[in-house]
């Protein structure tokens, strides 16, 4: 219950950031990016993707569109909007400040403690 | 801000309906195309670039299930979906369905009938503005006149003059207002002026001018009483309740400034109390009329009023925001004693340090004069703990039943499971289906309720007038029955549910298996122990009830009630003084003599049997002060033949005692018990108050008969002369209230029908004001006076067979069961040669089994439970032998039926027949 409440916290995140680098985006381009810069995130079950998008849009952190995709097929395109924007840079700060409190914890083992 | 939009999103969507399955559809449509051309470009052949495309998608039916999770209610949509299911599932089994419904239906009915009750009676406000701000001076519901300290020291009951001097000297109080104590041991007569209705004895309270100011009362119709109507000047004026108007006057406006003749006197009714007002305490007959305090003596025509001595008034006020009540009581307490110091009883220094014990105790006003919530306080709480139990009895039945339907269920729970339900999801599931059984129970219970409230009211308050009780279900009976029909829904689904919900997929689904069942299991016979042990303890106390009833029927009152009726008159309301009643209660003896199979005529101050008393500080001549008080009566001659008591020594009070001879008593045993040494004679002795210990001369003995109420231990009473008073009183006679004797005891040789309405012609035609307060046989008087023992034993008494009932169904339930689920072993038995006999010894034993392990858990808790309501039992304080006993055997003999019917079904079964069903 635990691992997949922090999953969906993290992908999340993805999905905001992947958006606000490579713009407006479809789902599949969107899992793409992130399965080509994670690795083993969402190289199966691509379809955990979808809820995810829904719960953004419906908080307001991007808004949907059909749009054309690549090969002129009718594709969904979701984009960053300014609440959304504002979500990024906040949640990146809190990671930010998490990985620098862990990594200070996990150097301290070699030090000795005074 | 997020969870805020996402819950509206949710909400917006389950109010819309609208789903996203289309989208959810057509972007994974899109998603596996645009995968599948990405394959085709790796160079897969199109059937593999389609197979790797939607692996890669991952599960679609809980990808459904989540993205659907994010949108609408789900928690609200899965409960709709459950409740369908279950009205589905309990339509397909209509006899399972109805037996429930009734079964809760009846308990939760029984509990909601006892709490509109006990909400009515102990938890509801007086119909006032603010009850909260309201205080009462005083902690007791002593009534109705008194004198002197009481020996703990509190006072409730308090003068004129006191309440004049706390009135005046509190303005932490926005006002404080005065109402008499014992108003309904006083009615008055009322008839309007103009009409030749005869006069109608009522409720009247007499209050101070700022009654209704302070209850923060307004008129509908008219105007209330205000300051100016209690001055000793002012012209009499009445307001008139609500109800009176419109039952009795069909609210006519012209009753108001109207004149009426109360007792006698003109009163002009000013204007009409509040609709659902019903006065300051609550009543079986609310005051009908309010009256000012400053009209009492001459409407009354009694003389305690302005009594500097008297005690006879309740005091309640409004208190102003923010007020210490700690220091306030204290204030008072001081007061008191302030004002009590200048009456003469406290005028030596000697009685005024005794003062120092007197204190005023406030207490909370807004629910009025407690009086009756005393007296049926653990009434109710009994009875809502006994039908409490049979709620318990009636859901583990249902419980059991549930049981075996799961067990039916089986199949359909493994299905699931393999389908990949959750067992939360399933027990969720299960749960809804027992909520929605107890809301239907608790549903029909409301009409259970209703009838049984209405049935409640009439057998506890029988008489009762305008008593502002409802058995229509208000808000908190709602919310009560309510709330619990979803917590017995949850308690008897929630086992039945766990149980069900745990299966073995692979298991169940195998067809066909033949297995050695074990019949019910330890969870479904645990339940029957438990029905049997609750019912035990209810028919234990049903048995003791009926007991304590016998008991008090039984009881010697030493009086002869054949053939004897009491009437109830008043000559002071009639407008006679004190020096014209004596050739009154003459001329009644002969007139009502004059009527064919009148043998006797008594009259008296007030009767056997009727809960009235009049006691007076007594000590014989000779005699140290034994600091006791004895009651009092006035009799005519006739008396004591009339209500059957015998005279045991001397002679009988007679016509020779006249107001210029000697002033004599006749008392009864326990007096001379009580007041003087074994083996002394009492004849020709004197006796009276402390100060007078000359005034009555001791002329005849009589047996005790029971005077106040059966329970009442032998008390000391003494019978003067009607007419005759103390050798010490040397007041003027039209001062002397006591002379007014208010019952006649009619004793005929046989049983006259119209009895009441001869009574009426002859006393109307020796004045037409003198009309009958009340009539009753003698026999129908003290029929009342147990009233609430009679409630209290034939309610218990249901309420045991009720569970009795419920558990010798759950009993049958199970061994049914058991029967069934062991055919095919006792099919195989028989056929090896086993006799009916010994399966008919088999499944008895199991159900004797339980009953008995019920009996034992149950008989220690009906010994402890004694301890609860020996208060409520006269003369019993432990269970007896036959009463146990009695309760076993009964149960014992429903175990007995309930095993047997199944027994004999077993016995019956054909080995040849189960065997080949298999």
């Amino acid at each position: 219950m635990k691992k997949a409440d922090v999953q969906q916290g993290t992908l999340a995140l993805m999905v905001l950031k992947t958006l606000d680098v490579l713009g407006p985006l479809h789902g599949w381009g969107i899992a793409r990016r992130i399965e080509q810069i994670s690795g083993d995130l969402l190289s199966v079950n691509q379809g955990t993707l979808y809820p995810v998008l829904l719960r953004l849009e419906q908080e307001g952190a991007v808004a949907s569109d059909w749009g054309a995709s690549e090969n002129n097929r009718r594709a969904r395109f979701y984009r960053l909007t300014r609440a959304g924007r504002r979500q990024l840079q906040s949640e990146t700060q809190d990671w930010q400040q998490t990985a620098d409190i862990m990594a200070r914890f996990l150097n301290a083992t070699e030090e000795s403690l005074s | 801000m997020r969870l805020l939009n996402r819950f509206l999103a949710r909400l917006r969507n389950a109010s819309t309906g609208s789903r996203n399955d289309q989208r959810l559809r057509e972007e994974l449509d899109q998603h596996i195309a645009l995968q599948i051309e990405e394959n085709l470009r790796a160079g897969m052949p199109p059937a593999e670039a389609r197979r790797q495309a939607i692996l890669k998608l991952g599960a679609v039916q809980p990808l459904r299930e989540s993205y659907h999770a994010e949108e609408g209610l789900p928690f609200v949509e899965t409960l709709l979906a459950d409740l369908r299911y279950a009205t589905r599932m309990l339509r397909k089994s209509p006899g399972f369905t109805i037996v429930a419904i009734a079964t809760l239906a009846l308990g939760i009915g029984a509990n909601a009938a006892i709490f509109t009750l006990l909400n009515a009676i102990m938890l509801r406000n007086l119909p006032v503005a603010d009850p909260k701000s309201l205080v009462r001076l005083g902690n007791d519901n002593s009534c109705c006149v008194g004198m002197g300290m009481r020996d703990n020291g509190d006072y409730s009951l308090f003068t004129t003059a006191s309440y004049q001097y706390f009135r005046d000297n509190l303005p932490e109080f926005d006002s404080l207002a005065a109402i008499q104590a014992g108003f309904a041991y006083r009615p008055v007569a009322a008839r309007r002026d103009d009409s030749d209705q005869p006069a109608r004895a009522v409720m009247g309270e007499f209050v101070s001018g700022n009654y209704f100011r302070t209850l923060g009362l307004s008129a509908p119709a008219g105007r209330l009483l205000v300051d100016r109507d209690d001055t000793s000047d002012a012209p009499f004026t009445a307001v008139m309740s609500y109800e009176t108007w419109k039952t009795v006057y069909n609210g006519d406006p012209s009753i108001i400034g109207s004149t009426f003749r109360i007792n006698t006197r003109s009163v002009t009714v000013v204007g009409i109390a509040p609709a659902g007002f019903y006065g300051d305490r609550m009543l079986t007959t609310p005051p009908e009329f309010y009256l000012p305090i400053a009209s009492m003596p001459a409407i009354a025509n009694v003389s305690y009023v302005y009594n500097s001595d008297s005690q006879w008034l309740y005091i309640i006020g409004r208190l102003k925001p923010g007020i210490d009540k700690a220091q306030l009581q204290q204030k008072v307490t001081t007061l008191l004693h302030q004002q009590l110091a200048t009456t003469p009883r406290y005028s030596s220094q000697e009685q005024k340090t005794q003062l120092k014990k007197a204190r005023v105790i406030l207490t909370r006003g807004g629910g009025g004069i407690q009086a009756m919530q005393e007296d049926y306080n653990s009434h109710l709480l009994l009875l809502m703990a006994a039908s409490g139990l049979v709620l318990l009895i009636a859901c583990a039945n249902i419980a059991n039943l549930l049981l075996v339907r799961g067990v039916a269920r089986k199949t359909e729970m493994s299905v699931r499971t393999a389908l990949g339900a959750a067992r939360g999801r399933i027990v969720r599931q299960l749960l809804t289906e027992s909520v929605l059984l107890s809301a239907l129970g608790g549903l029909a219970g409301l009409a259970v309720a209703y009838a049984g409230t209405r049935m409640l009211l009439a057998l506890a308050f029988p008489g009762a007038r305008n008593m502002p009780i409802h058995a229509s279900p208000s808000l908190e009976v709602l919310a009560f029955a309510f709330g619990l029909s979803l917590f017995t829904g949850i308690l008897f689904g929630i086992a039945p549910a766990w149980m069900a919900s745990r299966s073995e997929p692979a298991d169940a689904l195998r067809s066909g298996a033949r297995s050695t069942a074990s019949g019910a299991s330890i969870l479904q016979r645990s339940l029957v122990v438990f029905q049997a042990a609750l019912s035990l303890v209810l028919l234990v106390g049903a048995g003791l009830f009926a007991q304590s009833l016998s008991k008090l029927q039984h009881i010697n009152l030493r009086l002869d009630a054949s053939n004897r009726s009491i009437i109830h008159i008043d000559p002071q309301t009639a407008g006679y003084l004190p020096s014209q009643v004596g050739d009154l209660y003459r001329t009644i003896t002969d007139r009502l003599h004059s009527i064919p199979g009148v043998e006797k005529v008594g009259i008296s101050s007030y009767t056997p049997m009727e809960d009235n008393n009049d006691q007076w500080s007594v000590m014989v001549q000779g005699k140290p002060d034994p600091h006791r008080s004895a009651s009092v009566i006035r009799v005519s001659p006739e008396y004591f033949d009339s209500v059957g008591t015998r005279v045991l020594a001397g002679r009988n009070i007679g016509l020779e005692d006249t107001p210029s001879s000697t002033t004599v008593a006749v008392v009864n045993k326990t007096f001379v018990k009580d007041f003087f040494k074994p083996g002394e004679s009492p004849i020709g002795q004197h006796f009276g108050g402390p100060k007078h210990v000359n005034d009555f001369q001791i002329v005849g003995v009589v047996d005790d008969t029971a005077y106040t109420d059966a329970r009442d231990d032998d008390h000391p009473m003494f019978f003067a002369a009607l007419m005759q008073r103390e050798a010490s009183d040397t007041d003027p006679i039209d001062k002397d209230t006591s002379l007014y004797s208010k019952a006649i005891v009619l004793a005929t040789d046989r049983p006259v029908p119209d009895m009441e309405e001869l009574a009426r012609r002859t006393l109307s035609a020796i004045n037409p004001n003198l009309s009958i307060v009340k009539f009753q046989t003698f026999a129908a008087q003290i029929h009342d006076q147990f009233t609430e023992d009679r409630l209290l034993a034939r309610l218990t008494m249901l309420f045991g067979a009720l569970a009795l009932l419920l558990a010798a169904l759950g009993l049958y339930g199970v061994t049914s069961y058991t029967v069934v689920r062991r055919t095919p072993e006792i099919g195989i038995r028989m056929a090896l040669g086993a006799e009916k006999a010994s399966v008919i010894r088999m499944v008895m034993r199991s159900a004797m089994l339980q009953a008995l392990v019920g009996l034992i858990l149950g008989a220690p808790i009906a010994y402890f439970c004694i301890r609860l309501i020996k208060s409520q039992l006269y003369l019993i304080s432990s269970v007896g032998l036959g009463v146990m006993s009695g309760s076993i055997a009964v149960l014992l003999a429903a175990a007995v039926i309930a095993g047997a019917i199944p027994a004999r079904r077993a016995a019956s079964i054909n080995p040849a027949q189960t065997l080949r069903t298999e």
